[in-house]
């Protein structure tokens, strides 16, 4: 009995020591591709934070606008956003091979399906941002128009253009990482379609008479209006 | 040659039969057949008569018109020829020369192509005439080429007779930051008219901005600027009143064109202004200005109420242009009562001027800051109508040239904020 229970143990105690000498050296090899993933990642955050500067993409992104709502999010200039998301994105890579590397059984597998949502994701976060600033530019845009030429609520207009553009940036986001993608469809679908039939209803029936009131303004006295400023030149 | 690369051959091949020329005559068209006629008869008259020895071209530059200016163009010249061979003064053949630039106008390509044939021509004096004055006259003509030929300037603007509610934009605001800006007090670099040597023509031809926006809105204002910044000479001829069809007032796009191109200037050459103070009159024929008291004062009611809900409504991004001291003013003023409402001249000059060096550190697209002035303008204007309604036109020229002042006086301030780091 003694024997037994001695033999289990040292069967025990050998099987955890060649366990122990298998992975020993797969976490090593792991740490080093940890490590080599850190310094590869800093290298490229270092060129490409030097490749935007050149480029003055934060003046253009000042320019755009997109600066202020990053600031308004606490966030870093853009060409410090960029670097350091390529910085993450490309050390979390060599981090998941760096686990791939320790064979632990069923965690292949969900690194796997990571690996292949990393671009994905990339080109989401590339969609939104995209949608950040040419929801600024053109809201912005429409806001001094209408402001401009004496329209009546500027800023809804305004911010109408901004909401639509961002709805439509998020659904094109959600829908390329795959995120409840019928869900995503159906919620964009109801809310623009809503939207517009709620404008259609508004100007069709309840905003009749004053659909009537803009179309006259700007349409037959428009000329007369104009003239009321002086000539500048 | 530069230009080779875009004149088309056809226009080239009538360029190299005239040979060269001593004056070119621009005329820049698009759909203006109806009043091409007088136009051509005001030139024709002009080299006829005073320019009597000297070789001449009057060159058509077309924007792809569909009423057949340009065959107008064409025609008009044969028939005049045959009066002129009846006997007339000119000793020379005035050649004509027609081309089409492109199927839509435009400003900065007319121009481009009408130095390069100044360029290739060798013409000495040159001069830019818009078919759409209705009341030019062949004195007009003289008045812009006579001072580049034989007087050897560079740069001739015209100076036009106004009624005291017309061109407030030039007087309040084009004029004086020029003038404190650039140091020359040359009144009217926004025109339609104007001359310039064949030196200036060079010059011009040779800087590679023709594509830009800016220039190819206003390349007369960036002309006139260039001849400044390059230390050519410039000077200003009186014209008369300026009789137009009424094209309408679009202010926000007028000052889009105008003040946009202004500050692309003061951009583009900075290294010349920013170390320069004071201004120095240019040579003036005839007299520097001619204010008349006729016209109705419009109504200030809409345009106040554009200024007061322009300012509420883009207050985040006139927040962002303007300094905090200089927008809480504004926004004080927007709120008073109208009848009470001034909009000082010391406040408007701070205005432009953070308005100018904002536009320098491009806090935001740079069309929209050009775009955020028009409210502001419109409170100024509101204000001088206001103020001045019941002024002679003595004192309106007197408040004018205090404006300039002003403009002078703050232009350190412009400097200080044009030079800070952000």
């Amino acid at each position: 009995m003694k024997e037994v229970i001695i033999q289990g143990l040292s069967q025990a105690y050998a099987n955890l020591v060649r366990m122990f000498a298998e992975f020993l050296p797969r976490l090593l090899v792991m740490m080093v591709i940890v490590v080599v993933g850190f310094l590869v990642a800093y290298g490229l955050k270092m060129i490409l934070r030097a490749v935007l500067h050149v480029t003055r993409l934060d003046r253009l992104s000042e320019e755009a606008g997109a600066s202020r709502f990053l600031r308004m999010a606490a966030l870093p200039s853009m060409t410090e956003l960029l670097s350091r998301s390529l910085f993450w994105v490309t050390w979390l890579g060599f981090i998941l091979i760096g686990i791939s590397v320790l064979g632990v059984a069923g965690l292949q597998e969900q690194i796997s399906r990571l690996f292949l949502l990393l671009p994905a994701i990339f080109i989401a976060i590339l969609i939104l941002f995209v949608g950040l600033v040419t929801a600024n530019f053109l809201s912005r845009a429409a806001l001094l128009a209408a402001v401009n030429a004496g329209y009546a609520s500027p800023k809804l207009l305004s911010w109408s253009i901004r909401f639509v553009i961002w709805a439509l940036a998020v659904s094109m986001a959600l829908e390329q990482v795959g995120v409840a993608r019928q869900t995503v469809l159906a919620a964009f679908s109801i809310v623009f379609g809503a939207l517009m039939f709620g404008l259609a209803i508004a100007f069709g029936l309840g905003g009749k008479e004053l659909a009537r009131e803009f179309l006259e303004r700007n349409l037959r006295d428009k000329k007369k209006e104009k003239y009321e400023e002086p000539q500048p030149l | 040659m530069a230009e080779e690369s875009f004149l088309a051959d056809d226009f080239l091949r009538q360029l190299m039969s005239v040979g060269e020329v001593d004056l070119l005559v621009g005329v820049p068209t698009y759909n203006n057949a109806s009043t091409l006629g007088q136009t051509l008869y005001s030139v024709e008259e002009t080299l006829r008569h005073n320019f009597v020895r000297q070789r001449a071209v009057i060159l058509n530059v077309d924007g792809g018109s569909a009423d057949e200016t340009r065959q107008l163009f064409l025609q008009s010249g044969e028939g005049r020829d045959a009066n002129h061979n009846k006997g007339l003064t000119s000793l020379r053949t005035t050649h004509r020369i027609s081309c089409e630039y492109g199927k839509a106008p435009s400003q900065g390509l007319a121009l481009h192509n009408i130095v390069a044939a100044a360029d290739l021509l060798r013409a000495k004096a040159c001069a830019v005439i818009s078919p759409t004055t209705t009341n030019l006259t062949p004195s007009w003509v003289v008045n812009l080429l006579r001072p580049v030929y034989s007087e050897s300037l560079d740069f001739v603007a015209p100076l036009y007779a106004r009624t005291r509610f017309q061109g407030l934009l030039v007087r309040d605001l084009l004029y004086p930051m020029s003038r404190a800006i650039f140091g020359q007090r040359i009144r009217e670099i926004y025109c339609e008219e104007w001359g310039f040597s064949g030196r200036l023509a060079s010059q011009c031809l040779e800087k590679d901005v023709w594509r830009e926006e800016a220039v190819r809105a206003r390349p007369e204002a960036w002309m006139a600027i260039t001849a400044i910044s390059v230390g050519l000479k410039c000077g200003q001829s009186f014209l008369g009143p300026k009789i137009a069809p009424p094209t309408g007032t679009d202010i926000v796009e007028i000052i889009r064109q105008t003040v946009g191109n202004f500050f692309w200037c003061m951009e583009a050459n900075q290294a010349q202004w920013l170390s320069h103070s004071n201004s120095q009159p240019v040579p003036t024929f005839g007299p520097d200005h001619e204010l008349s008291l006729d016209g109705i004062p419009p109504s200030q009611e809409k345009i106040f109420e554009l200024f007061r809900s322009g300012v509420s409504e883009l207050e985040p991004i006139l927040g962002s242009i303007l300094s905090q001291d200089t927008h809480a003013q504004i926004k004080a003023i927007a709120r008073s009562d109208r009848s009470q409402f001034h909009f000082l001249t010391e406040l408007w000059v701070k205005t432009l001027y953070e308005f100018a060096a904002s536009y320098h550190h491009a806090v935001l697209n740079r069309d929209h800051l050009v775009q955020a002035l028009v409210p502001l303008y419109r409170g100024r204007l509101c204000s001088i109508l206001l103020e001045r309604a019941d002024s002679s036109a003595d004192a309106m020229e007197t408040q004018s040239e205090a404006v300039c002042k002003e403009f002078e006086r703050q232009k350190p301030y412009l400097v200080e904020r044009w030079t800070v780091n952000r």
